[in-house]
């Protein structure tokens, strides 16, 4: 369905920042950010590991 | 007694909401324990998110697990795919062409051989992996739901 990488990274991370943004919150003002921070980081720290197991060889 | 603003604003769950018709439910249509709970906003949410998640998975090629009795990690993955409700009925007969929840041990069986080729038809897809995840990270959060909806209606949680 999905066959890019980067997005289905990112549409995963987005269902999950919604998922545990409605579960544990109850402001919308507090939801959104929950849903920007650990959207923002499953996304960014992904790429940051992408980046630091690059220079390491697949065998 | 006067409520406070905040205590008005949450919904409050249901007078005589049973935490065991709320797991149930939960677990038959994911949100669903929450809409029962007078939680209508979250419960629509969380069956959009499960849902798609679930949609997600299949179209992307994930399979339903089945369990082998050689690979106890397998029984996890199935009653998680389970934990999902029925619609993972939909998914097993997406997969298998059948609806089947272990595979038979015996390499002979023609019945094995059946479901484990429809199997590698749904590995062999380039997003299996990724179909896999959403599979089964939809089984986990209707977990979570499901303990959710009796944290709430126990009255533990708004």
């Amino acid at each position: 369905m999905i066959r890019s990488h980067l997005l289905n990274m990112v549409v995963f991370s987005a269902l999950v920042a919604v998922f545990f943004a409605f579960l544990t919150q109850t402001g919308t003002r507090d939801r959104l950010r929950v849903i920007l921070i650990l959207g923002g980081s499953m996304v960014v720290l992904s790429l940051v590991l992408a980046y630091v197991m690059y220079p390491f060889p697949l065998r | 007694m006067s409520e406070t603003l905040v205590e008005q604003a949450i919904p409050k769950a249901r007078p005589a909401a049973a935490p065991f018709v709320a797991c149930v439910l939960a677990w038959l249509v994911p949100g669903l324990g929450h809409v029962y709970l007078g939680r209508r906003d979250r419960g629509a949410v969380f069956f959009v998110v499960v849902l798609a998640m679930f949609v997600l998975g299949m179209g992307s090629g994930g399979a339903a697990s089945l369990i082998e009795e050689k690979q106890p990690l397998t029984f996890l993955a199935t009653f998680d795919n389970v934990a999902v409700g029925p619609i993972d009925l939909i998914g097993r007969y997406m997969t298998y062409g059948t609806i089947a929840y272990a595979l038979p041990g015996s390499e002979g069986d023609p019945r094995r051989a059946q479901l484990l080729d429809r199997l590698r038809s749904r590995v062999r897809t380039v997003t299996y992996e990724y179909g896999n995840t959403f599979l089964l990270t939809a089984g986990l959060m209707n977990i979570l739901l499901i303990l959710d909806a009796f944290d709430i209606a126990k009255g533990r949680k708004d």
